[in-house]
């Protein structure tokens, strides 16, 4: 009775049979006309048994056994299916169900649904195609003309080859100069803005970087930071209706990352708009996550502008996201993207907006927080849901880490452009740190800021310059007192006097990707001061840092190689020192890496052992000859019983897998015999020598009787 | 004769259902229009050894719309992995997805690279290309516009289907 009446009502378009024995199925409900279709037959028998003419069908139906014998509760899906006999269509879904002890199929009509999610899907994908094809083009692009631009510097050299790229592309591009002025422009970027260009704009370079400057507040910060950005510009061409043009902006730059040309690449996306605009949901929607997307998050943010009333604006950053990307596919990258929001909506207040306004950017308005300790507090809850790790359908998985920058209105901006702007501002100082941070904007975030691209620029002529220096700290052998090996660590004077400390300058050069030829520098200078130190009859070996960047160059190990044989030294002469940091990120270059240098000869050791993961298995299946028991634990080991117990531990832990120990930072006697009685094997720290600049290290070496002889005054002089 | 149920898989927009559709009934549609669930078609084919009637199963392309679902090779004697050849991404994907596939079973898997008609628009070089298809059994540069190839991989795995069924 109900049945009936529902049917007449349209509430149910299904069919529902009980399960009689294996293959043979009684109908409970069959009165849909459709039926004949699927099951010809079954409506007027009020039975049917398979196989049926349907093989899909009869493959659900195989895994329905399977279920109903096994399990003991809930139901299966099929999935929508089509189903074509004769001139007839079916769109079905089937489940497979339980109740009391009996089992039910059960097959619907889904014929609606169908449409609505084709229409819907239609739209999607089309989009995704568009974009697909748009970002391919891009990308390929830019990577044929930075090949060809880092060939040579000498740009009429390549003029013919980069005019036979660009000319038959159909994507508009524009290559500029590092002071953004013209060198070339393709057909394909004149025809993106046809006869529409006013005389004032004759140069479609202009008109785009006019529209960019508009129309993101991050122009200024992209423009003098040199960095890659990505992403859409409206002109509003009177008196059309407007074009939306997709652009990507990269700069191509030298190893010492001096600018030498930027190459802007356009692609005319009005009709992707268009098909946007026709589904109000993905205007206003990201069609990946379902959260609002960066038009809408505009929107917002200027009425929360107009409302005049105090809030916050968080600015989220996917650390390295670009490199996600490139090691797990842009597939998978989308499944973490997913999956973070999944993990951020639920800390996020009802009342605020969360939004995805970049690959792999969003922001938040926080309304209704009063204390910057409250954003704090948010931002953090963020980071923690956002670093736990993300599995991968292979059974991998992979980590990410989180920027925020904050701004408030109106304390730090009281319009939206300029709140952004400072947003954007905090985020990239947040990217300096290595580890996820919420930074919030002020004066001094501007002005250090400020303070680190003059460093950034004068970074790139300090070696040119002759602006730095490798001072030597050595390490004693405990037991006989003689130096057998010392760290090279590298100083940075600039030519007006000022001296930058290594803390202030390595981060920056490691962000910047200079530390690969600053690196270099390192140990090409480190092979010349072993060579002269060979000449003057001392047998030291010296130990380099190498920095994460440096293990993904692959012509370091060329380069290695290169400079232990120009300078004539043995390898053996030669140290690596690598962070635990480096071993656990990049754990596949880092092997191959150590393999072969260690066939060349070089020793390795592990640096600021204890402060990471402190890994067992690595030391273990990895080619290291030294640990480096880190400072921290050094400095308080007579008064701290922790301490102590972990350096014990290490040491044995060392000695058993056949390696050797130094410690660091040994400032006291007394530090110095705990690790002579438990047989840490060498010290470095300011109770031998602080670091010497080479000559007096020479006259160190020259002089030295006793170990135990302490070099200069100053013990505040970072090692 | 033997009766075989071959899943094409891919990313969406790649050709899967133009493929079966010019295999199938001779025809070609340069509209695209996306396909929801699965779709099953069938048809015979001929070979000296015997004849082979392929269940042809059209599944909707697989992205952020749509995942993977394994439950669809259940039975499956071949998969048929479609790419494109004007869409990188599209190949990256292929692969994804064959590894996949590949946790499930170890059918025989063959790497359609289609829309042959079209200039390539990849940047993957003949040796980056030799070694992605090397863990397929065979690889087709196919057109379901043109037709090209369409009819030799389907007749080649007809043949493989049959000796691997002769031995």
């Amino acid at each position: 009775m109900k049945l009936s009446l529902f049917k007449a009502l349209g509430i149910i378009d299904c069919c529902i049979f009980k399960r009689v024995d294996v293959d043979q199925f009684e109908a409970v409900y069959a009165e849909h006309e459709w039926l004949d279709i699927l099951l010809p037959g079954a409506r007027d028998k009020q039975f049917f048994q398979t196989p049926t003419d349907s093989p899909f069908l009869d493959d659900f139906l195989m895994q329905a056994e399977e279920f109903w014998e096994y399990a003991d509760y809930g139901k299966i899906e099929s999935g929508i299916w089509n189903e074509s006999i004769a001139d007839n269509e079916l769109k079905l879904n089937a489940f497979a169900t339980m109740e009391s002890g009996d089992f039910y199929l059960i097959i619907n009509n889904v014929k609606q649904q169908f449409q609505e999610r084709q229409q819907t899907l239609q739209s999607a994908r089309e989009l995704l195609l568009s974009n697909d094809k748009i970002v391919a083009q891009q990308e390929y692009v830019h990577q044929r003309l930075d090949e060809m631009l880092n060939q040579s510097s000498d740009l009429k050299s390549i003029q013919q080859p980069i005019t036979e790229v660009i000319e038959k592309t159909e994507v508009g591009v524009a290559i500029l100069t590092p002071n953004l002025k013209p060198i070339s422009q393709n057909p394909a970027l004149y025809s993106v803005f046809d006869s529409h260009l006013t005389p004032v704009e004759s140069e479609p370079y202009r008109l785009i970087l006019e529209l960019f400057e508009k129309q993101y507040p991050e122009f200024e910060r992209v423009i003098s930071t040199g960095s890659r950005w990505s992403g859409e510009l409206f002109w509003l061409q009177p008196p059309g209706n407007g074009k939306w043009i997709k652009l990507a902006i990269y700069p191509v730059k030298t190893d010492f990352q001096q600018i030498t040309h930027w190459v802007f690449i356009v692609n005319d996306i009005s009709q992707v708009k268009h098909l946007l605009q026709n589904n109000e949901k993905l205007t206003h929607y990201d069609a990946l996550t379902d959260i609002p997307n960066r038009q809408y998050f505009w929107m917002q943010l200027e009425q929360s502008v107009s409302n005049a009333m105090p809030f916050y604006v968080l600015y989220l950053d996917i650390k390295n996201f670009k490199r996600i990307n490139e090691i797990h596919g842009h597939s998978r990258g989308d499944q973490i993207i997913k999956e973070l929001v999944e993990r951020l909506t639920p800390h996020v207040s009802p009342g605020d907006m969360f939004a995805r306004i970049g690959g792999g950017e969003f922001a938040i308005i926080r309304q209704k927080t009063v204390t910057e300790q409250q954003c704090v507090d948010l931002g953090n809850t963020l980071i923690d849901a956002a670093t736990q790790p993300f599995y991968l359908p292979n059974g991998t998985h992979c980590e990410i880490g989180l920027n925020i920058g904050a701004a408030s209105f109106p304390r730090d901006a009281d319009d939206a452009e300029t709140l952004m702007k400072f947003a954007d501002l905090a985020v990239f100082n947040a990217k300096k740190a290595s580890k996820s941070s919420v930074q919030f904007y002020s004066q001094a975030l501007k002005d250090a800021s400020q303070r680190i691209i003059e460093l950034e620029n004068a970074l790139q002529t300090a070696i040119t310059n002759h602006e730095f220096e490798l001072f030597l700290q050595p390490m004693l052998d405990l037991t006989s007192g003689t130096i057998l090996k010392a760290e090279a660590l590298l100083r940075w004077n600039r030519l007006d006097g000022e001296r930058i400390g290594p803390d202030e300058f390595i981060p920056i050069a490691e962000q910047t990707g200079l530390i690969v030829p600053i690196g270099k520098w390192v140990i090409s200078r480190a092979c010349e001061m072993i060579s002269t130190l060979n000449h003057r009859g001392h047998s030291c070996k010296l130990s380099v840092n190498l920095s994460p960047r440096q293990i993904s160059d692959r012509h370091l190990l060329e380069f290695i190689r290169g400079s232990i044989q120009n300078s004539h030294i043995q390898p053996d002469q030669l140290e690596l020192e690598l962070t635990e940091g480096v071993l656990v990120d990049n754990y596949d270059k880092v092997q191959y890496l150590l393999t072969e240098v260690r066939k060349l000869g070089v020793s390795v050791s592990i640096d600021d052992f204890g402060t990471g993961y402190s890994s067992l298995s690595y030391l273990k299946k990895l080619p290291i000859d030294h640990i480096k028991i880190d400072r921290s634990f050094v400095q308080d080991l007579v008064s701290d019983e922790n301490d102590k117990a972990i350096i014990l531990a290490i040491i044995a832990m060392a000695h058993s897998l056949k390696l050797n120990v130094i410690a660091e930072g040994v400032e006291t006697e007394l530090q110095r015999n705990f690790l002579q009685l438990n047989h840490c094997n060498l010290a470095q720290g300011f109770l031998f020598s602080r670091p010497l600049p080479f000559a007096q290290f020479c006259d160190y070496l020259n002089t030295t009787v006793s170990n135990q002889k302490r070099i200069g005054p100053s013990a505040l002089d970072p090692e | 004769m033997i009766q075989k149920k071959i899943c094409l898989l891919g990313a969406s927009g790649v050709g899967k259902t133009s493929l079966i559709k010019q295999f199938v009934e001779g025809i070609f549609s340069e509209k695209y229009l996306t396909s929801i669930g699965v779709k099953i078609d069938k048809k015979q084919v001929e070979c000296e050894a015997g004849s082979v009637q392929f269940m042809l199963w059209d599944i909707e392309g697989i992205d952020r719309y749509c995942g993977f679902q394994p439950k669809y090779l259940r039975g499956a004697g071949a998969i048929i992995i479609v790419v494109d050849q004007t869409r990188s991404q599209s190949l990256i994907e292929g692969i994804e997805i064959f590894k996949l596939a590949r946790d499930m079973s170890d059918i025989p898997a063959i790497l359609a690279i289609n829309k042959s008609d079209l200039d390539s628009t990849w940047h993957w070089d003949e040796d980056e290309l030799k070694e992605l298809s090397a863990p397929f059994s065979y690889t087709f540069l196919t057109s379901a516009k043109t037709g090209a190839n369409v009819e030799l991989l389907f007749s080649t795995l007809a043949q493989h289907l049959l000796s691997e069924a002769g031995s």
